[in-house]
């Protein structure tokens, strides 16, 4: 990968912005309308530079209105099935009444999640000296 | 393996096709509980539970199979009355008041919740997938009732319940002190519950209300210098050390993201050439 993130600024927005909702919302918990914005512009702006955004991103944002969606205050989460013991869990967003529905499926295991899309583990591009640099780039990258 | 100054090729060769994607640095996790209060909360349940004699019961009743359509019609009007004197006795909860005190069950639990009914909540920590119960840590927090993971706390409670899997339970606050069952167990548990922490939340500590206001300042005090070490850009570092000031704390976490391979196995989308 070019120095560690093209759009280092971009993520930098993205996770001020994910950030700033939380915080607006757990000092007014009725100002949903401000953290929906911030939602939506961190939204936007992954969709204009083609920014991947993690499940654990996604699945607290709502695809018809992004909102923020937080459990008890602008969601509900229940546990549904369908009769031949299919179980889901169903989160509504409160605003929208839009469902996200989520598989109870205790084998699955998300892609990001599986040892085999870690990047640490796979054989390091290039020779010794660009090794390095990954390495420090890696290390840069979660502080 | 590889000296230095090798041809390019196997640069190529090796390169992995990589993605970025930006990671919430924000998931609620639970605290770890310790092993000895892990025991001691599901011994004194157990114990609890055996001693109130709670459990549900279901007397299994013989079915035939829905093939048997026409020999229906002409029993139906027999059998509804017969399984209706059943079902009082020995269907349904043995202790009826105790039952009401609890909230058993994920959505039950979530319910009490929202409604701000509960004193204190327990969780299976052995739930496979995560996303079934993880939405509770939050709501704890936002409630500021103790909730803690307990593993095998599913095993350990369906047998003496008579129910298939519990996977949440609560205990219910009571408007008059007058037949609560359970206030001894919770007054017993509640300490041995480690305090839960989200980040984004003003730093709520769940356990003993008398103290929060010196636990917020001491809070806010220690985000403060954390958000000065953290501290990215200066202006950022201004903006956060006044919202700490005016109300609860709220300080930046850094960027969090990750690499990720790209799945071999993912079907590409065939363009479609107009």
């Amino acid at each position: 990968m070019a120095h560690l993130l093209k759009d280092k600024e971009a993520y930098e927005r993205l996770n001020y912005l994910y950030q700033a909702a939380h915080c607006v919302l757990s000092q007014n918990p009725e100002n949903v309308e401000l953290a929906r914005f911030y939602c939506f512009t961190q939204r936007t702006v992954a969709r204009r530079l083609v920014l991947k955004q993690d499940p654990s991103v996604k699945r607290t944002l709502c695809k018809k209105c992004s909102s923020l969606l937080i459990p008890g205050v602008t969601a509900t989460t229940r546990q549904r099935r369908k009769n031949s013991k299919i179980r889901f869990t169903v989160m509504r967003c409160l605003s929208c009444g839009q469902s996200k529905t989520l598989l109870n499926n205790p084998d699955y295991c998300l892609w990001v999640d599986r040892p085999e899309a870690q990047l640490e583990q796979q054989k390091q591009p290039g020779d010794k000296p660009q090794i390095n640099t990954t390495q420090q780039l890696l290390s840069r990258c979660v502080v | 393996m590889a000296t230095p100054g090798k041809p390019t090729k196997k640069e190529l060769k090796k390169h992995i096709p990589t993605k970025t994607s930006f990671v919430s640095p924000l998931t609620p996790t639970w605290r770890p509980l310790p092993q000895q209060d892990m025991h001691f909360i599901l011994k004194t349940l157990k114990d609890k539970l055996i001693s109130v004699g709670l459990e549900k019961k279901e007397v299994k009743v013989f079915r035939p199979w829905k093939k048997k359509k026409d020999q229906k019609p002409p029993a139906a009007p027999s059998e509804p009355a017969v399984p209706q004197v059943q079902d009082s006795p020995q269907n349904g909860w043995t202790v009826v008041a105790a039952r009401r005190q609890l909230a058993i069950g994920i959505n039950e639990v979530t319910k009490a919740l929202e409604r701000n009914e509960l004193k204190l909540v327990l969780v299976c920590k052995s739930v496979k997938p995560k996303h079934m119960t993880s939405h509770l840590i939050a709501l704890s927090v936002m409630r500021g009732v103790p909730a803690c993971q307990v593993p095998r706390l599913n095993q350990n409670l369906s047998e003496p319940l008579g129910l298939k899997s519990v996977l949440a339970l609560g205990f219910r606050r009571c408007a008059s002190t007058d037949e609560e069952v359970f206030t001894d167990t919770v007054d017993a548990i509640k300490p041995r519950v480690p305090s839960l922490d989200v980040a984004w939340l003003p730093g709520a500590a769940p356990t003993v209300t008398p103290e929060d206001p010196a636990h917020m300042e001491v809070e806010v005090e220690e985000e403060e210098e954390a958000g000065e070490k953290r501290g990215q850009k200066r202006k950022l570092e201004s903006e956060s050390k006044e919202i700490t000031e005016s109300s609860s704390s709220c300080s930046l976490q850094p960027l969090k993201v990750k690499k990720v391979v790209t799945n071999p196995a993912r079907k590409a989308k065939k363009k479609v050439k107009t």
